[in-house]
């Protein structure tokens, strides 16, 4: 009970709970990915996993669960957020960097909005869409990058993913402590490699979408 | 005059007097100590042990320090090492070797005993200093190293890279926060003391300024630690760090205790010269470096060639050349006037031709150059910092500084000065270093004093007393309380045009000209002129700017040079008593025919403690005879 | 060459502070920005005028006690120095260069560029040490240390207490700064025993003390004046998952 207290009570606990949570949503992601790119296989394999997926007895508990993860990774981030800003009540006029921040670590509140709202707008759209018939989600995904604006909507929110990971992969280490001179390059250089390469495979699905099948089956 | 300097030497041969001074001095009850409050006013090594060793013990210590944290006290800034007889290098070091080279380093002008018991205690420190933490520098095998310093010929300095002063305070430092935490000691940061308060003949509190908000506080205790450093800004210029002063040590002379050998200030040789009126300090480069730097100047006056033009036959190794035995590890007081010789004859480096050359070109091309980083990295790093020359590529340019202070309130064997009650610890007092401070040995006596000597000493005195009840709500307060705001109100109210700074960097251009490197009585006599008259005029003309009850660095300051205004003074008289050359105390009068100091035993072999004879009147100067019994008194030699 | 100051005034600790500009002459590139603060105060103490206050005192980037926020970085802009190794050789002709003191609630303002830093202190009291008494300790080389780990330990322990980290942090967290004294003493054998002790004691002071959170963005790192690293945040949070599973405490 002593230890629970001191995770959530103290700031480097906190860290340690967004941390977990972010490298769960990093395993989700891998998952999530994987099935995706059924898509590039063709149709049926698509629609197969996909049915196979949502026939999975215990789809709602994990779907419950990963909510929960992202709930608590954003809850618990949003309030050392606050604390942050109560830690420097007064502002400095001037602020420069001397060379610690990236782009991805001074951006990670921006880019987490906006992939929060991509989530809603994903989940709303491609979960709960209309499909062409009900076990057709290919169909659904089609018909809906058919427009160059979902498909720059998608990008764009990988490309923040991508920058949020940049930092967050690395970071998420170094909060568990996970520190070698020999090791440490390495799992930055593993961080942005994934960065990279998640946020370009999932963008590059709508883009195919678009481009290779024109948007239409 | 009254007063009596009884040193209270314990009989017996010099290795068993210690061992029976501590039996000897009363014992006060475990359960009795937590009874007792103890003020300690400095946090550098000696306060900062002091206070931690006292509070291990139960002791309610109370401690003053005027920066805004313990950690920031000038021994912050020591480099180079500390020294301790541990003789693991197997060179032939000894608790005897130890207590001879301090003592003939000090040109033996210092206490036998004390010095005795200070390499007895030292091999104590750093196992204590060990335990806390501190990194010292180890050998592949996990063993401590050594490297060897100024003065000796074995190695037996400990270190942390360049940085020992900074871990050895630390070390402290954490001790005195682990009793912060159990409650047993109190913090006052940002406190400077303005006076001392003497109940019944013995100290029993100090008044002391809050530098925040400018409040007068007093504060009652059984006995009252001074451990507040040296007076070398007395000189405007020097290694000190800008918040040390004489002040405490000062009051404390005012109300009684006796100042000795003022004029005993250590000029050291490895400093970063002077680059412009600005200047506000001088950098110190850590005597290490003398272990793997040669120290050259051209061989002919007036080269003006750079250093890498200057070819090997063109350069005089003039440390090598003069002092083959020990070369360019002789000792601060030599090296600094061979460099002072050196620059006289024009032979001087740089845009100023106040310098000479330390040169590490071939320990790199011997060692390579990770070696010589490793070794000294912070250090060259810090020049590099400052002067914007590479050090590994050319050759450092130094010049001596004012660095230390061996002079300071006279103690006892016991550290206590001539107000009972009043002990001085550290580069406060006067007792371990003579005319000449030994590198490394300033951390080996600060943290001796106050880890293995006070301890016990102050409970000998504790024990013996009967000491009243006393608070600040004593009568003896209030008049040390309106003293101190009659000062900082009068110094406001002068509004005059000059700024404290201004008075203090004349003042120290007199100190420098007329009482630094080399002294003469001629020059001295000018100097007692021309101190009074800067005196006169700081007092009527200075501006002193902001309030007395806020923050105010510019009253700090104008306080802090009134004190040296009249310290300067004893200083100059000191050295102009002192009629022969030994140590850092140069006089021109008294040299051998190769230019070295000349000391006269025959008149000179004792401590100058002088006593204030109140404002205005001339002070008295008392002496202490010096015996030695254990070491030969000769003429140094280090050729 | 000139320069002018612009320079955070704040007459006391609960007042409104306001930036006001100085122009200053620099006689010399040699001169310290310190130096040329002080020639700025010997101006105005002679015109009258309340001198800027500042914190500084060895001047030689040892004691800790400087600060300041010049033009945005903690300490300026020289890289591995404190202020006081700042020199004027950095700036140009004409430069404005904007002062502030160190910012955070944990350091509040005292006056002008001075804050206090008397957070630091009380964090290092809840556990920054070794218990040892005087005159307990064994032999100095009774336990062998791998010359890795006390070069690694004085890495750590080089911290000078400046709280720079903490001025350059965009969370203000004290984490460096706690990190350093948690690895110097974990580095150690003599620290083992009170690993856990330590880290729990000093966590809880930290955040007791209004410091922020960590997010590993290393602005610390990049402007501590003795260039420590992150990794010892690492090994903070290792040493604190360690106590948290193992601690009997």
């Amino acid at each position: 009970m002593e230890t629970l207290n001191r995770i959530v009570t103290s700031s480097i606990g906190r860290k340690l709970v967004v941390a977990l949570m972010g490298l769960l949503l990093c395993g989700f992601l891998v998952g999530h990915l994987g099935g995706n790119l059924f898509l590039f296989v063709g149709k049926d394999a698509f629609n197969a996993y996909a049915h196979h997926l949502e026939t999975f007895p215990l789809l709602v508990p994990v779907e419950l669960g990963l909510a929960g993860v992202a709930l608590v990774h954003i809850l618990v981030t949003l309030y050392l957020q606050l604390t942050s800003l109560a830690a420097r009540p007064e502002r400095y006029a001037v602020t420069q960097s001397k060379g610690g921040r990236t782009w991805g670590s001074s951006t990670m509140i921006y880019t987490a909005a906006a992939v929060l709202l991509f989530i809603v707008v994903h989940v709303a759209t491609l979960k709960y869409g209309a499909r062409p018939s009900p076990e057709d989600l290919h169909g659904l995904v089609m018909r809906y990058f058919s427009s160059w604006g979902w498909v720059a909507f998608y990008a764009g929110c990988m490309a923040c993913l991508g920058l949020h990971l940049s930092h967050g992969f690395w970071s998420a280490f170094q909060t568990f402590g996970v520190d070698h001179p020999k090791y440490t390059p390495v799992i930055k250089g593993l961080g942005t490699a994934f960065a990279v390469a998640v946020s370009l495979a999932f963008a590059s699905i709508p883009v195919w979408a678009r481009i290779a099948m024109g948007g239409s089956q | 005059m009254t007063m009596r300097l009884d040193a209270k030497i314990p009989d017996g041969p010099i290795h068993e007097k210690w061992d029976k001074a501590r039996f000897d001095l009363k014992l006060i009850n475990p359960a009795n100590k937590r009874k007792f409050e103890v003020i300690v006013v400095g946090t550098g090594l000696a306060g900062g042990s002091a206070a931690a060793a006292l509070a291990e013990l139960g002791y309610n210590v109370k401690v003053f320090c005027i920066q805004d944290s313990p950690r920031r006290a000038h021994s912050i800034a020591a480099q180079g090492g500390i020294n301790a007889a541990k003789n693991y290098p197997n060179d032939g070091d000894s608790v005897r070797r130890l207590f001879y080279d301090t003592i003939k380093g000090g040109d033996f002008r210092a206490r036998e005993a004390n010095v005795y018991r200070l390499a007895q205690v030292s091999n104590a420190i750093i196992d204590h200093c060990v335990a806390q933490g501190v990194p010292f520098a180890r050998d592949y095998g996990g063993t401590l190293d050594n490297r060897s310093f100024g003065g000796a010929q074995v190695s037996r300095t400990f270190y942390a890279r360049g940085q020992t002063g900074q871990q050895l305070l630390l070390g402290a430092y954490a001790s005195l926060m682990r009793q912060v935490g159990q409650g047993r000691v109190k913090v006052f940061p940002r406190r400077e003391m303005m006076e001392l308060v003497i109940v019944d003949g013995a100290a029993r509190g100090v008044v002391v300024r809050d530098l925040v908000t400018g409040k007068i506080e007093s504060h009652a205790g059984h006995a009252v630690l001074l451990a507040t450093g040296g007076y070398g800004n007395t000189f405007f210029l020097s290694t000190n760090a800008n918040s040390c002063n004489v002040g405490a040590a000062w009051t404390a002379y005012k109300k009684g205790a006796a100042f000795a050998n003022p004029c005993f200030t250590q000029i050291h040789p490895t400093c970063i010269p002077v680059s412009g009126e600005h200047q506000s300090k001088l950098t110190l480069m850590s005597e290490s470096l003398r272990n793997d730097g040669r120290v050259w100047v051209p061989r002919k006056a007036g080269d003006k060639r750079s250093p890498d033009r200057i070819p090997e036959e063109d350069r005089d190794y003039y440390l090598e050349r003069i002092y083959p035995s020990f070369g360019n590890l002789v000792p601060r007081d030599v090296a600094s006037r061979a460099a002072k010789r050196m620059i006289d004859e024009g032979k001087g480096v740089g845009k100023t031709g106040l310098a000479v050359y330390l040169d590490f070109a071939d320990s790199i091309q011997r060692q390579g150059e990770p070696v010589i980083k490793e070794k000294y990295g912070n250090l060259f790093d810090m020049y590099h910092h400052l002067t914007d020359e590479n050090p590994y590529r050319v050759p450092m340019r130094i010049y001596p500084a004012v660095h230390y202070a061996m002079g300071g309130l006279w103690v006892d064997y016991n550290l206590m000065t001539t107000i009972p009650g009043l002990f001085c610890l550290g580069e406060a007092n006067f007792s371990d270093h003579g005319g000449n401070r030994l590198g490394a040995s300033a951390l080996m006596q600060g943290l001796g004093d106050g880890y293995f000597i006070i301890p016990y000493t102050l409970g000998g005195y504790l024990g013996s007393q009967k000491l009243a009840k006393v608070d600040p709500g004593h009568p003896a307060f209030a008049p040390a309380e309106a003293g101190a705001r009659s000062r900082v109100a009068r110094l406001l109210s002068i509004k005059g045009k000059r700024t404290p700074a201004s008075f203090h960097k004349e003042l120290g251009k007199v100190m420098w000209d007329k009482c630094g490197m080399s002294r003469n009585a001629k020059g001295l006599g000018e100097a007692l002129e021309r101190i009074p008259q800067i005196r006169e005029e700081f007092w009527k003309n200075v501006s002193v700017t902001g309030s007395g009850d806020l923050f105010n660095q510019t009253l700090e300051r104008a306080h802090r040079v009134a004190d040296y205004l009249e310290f300067a003074e004893l200083l100059v008289r000191d050295a102009l008593e002192r009629k022969e050359s030994c140590g850092g105390h140069f006089r021109e009068e008294s040299q051998t025919p190769d230019n070295e100091a000349k000391r006269d035993d025959a008149n000179f072999c004792h401590v100058a403690a002088w006593e204030h004879a109140g404002e205005g009147k001339t002070p008295v100067r008392h002496v202490e005879p010096l015996k030695f019994e254990n070491v030969h008194l000769a003429q140094r030699n280090y050729a | 060459m000139k320069v002018t100051l612009k320079v955070w005034r704040q007459k006391g600790p609960d007042q409104p502070g306001r930036f006001e500009a100085y122009d200053a002459e620099v006689p010399s590139t040699d001169m310290s920005f310190l130096e040329l603060m002080d020639t700025v105060n010997e101006g105005l103490i002679a015109k009258g005028s309340d001198a800027i206050a500042f914190d500084h005192d060895c001047r030689e980037g040892i004691c800790g006690m400087c600060s300041q926020v010049i033009d945005g970085q903690p300490h300026g802009p020289d890289q591995g120095a404190a202020t006081c190794q700042l020199h004027m050789r950095k700036f140009k002709d004409g430069d404005v260069v904007t002062v502030e003191p160190f910012r955070a609630k944990a350091f509040p303002v005292i006056k002008d560029l001075v804050v206090d830093r008397s957070a630091l202190d009380r964090v290092v009291s809840c556990g920054g040490f070794i218990s040892i008494n005087t005159g307990a300790a064994v032999d100095g080389n009774a336990v062998p240390v791998p010359k890795v780990d006390a070069e690694a330990a004085m890495d750590a322990a080089a911290c000078i207490g400046c709280g720079a980290c903490v001025a350059a942090c965009p969370n203000a967290a004290a984490m460096l700064f706690v990190g350093a004294k948690v690895s110097h003493l974990a580095l150690l054998p003599q620290g083992g025993p009170e690993r856990a002790r330590r880290v729990l004691g000093m966590r809880q002071a930290m955040d007791a003390e209004g410091f922020g959170h960590c997010t590993n963005e290393a602005e610390c790192e990049a402007v501590c004046p003795k260039e420590i690293k992150v990794s010892n945040i690492a090994r903070l949070n290792r040493e604190f998952i360690k106590a948290l599973v193992c601690s009997k405490e």
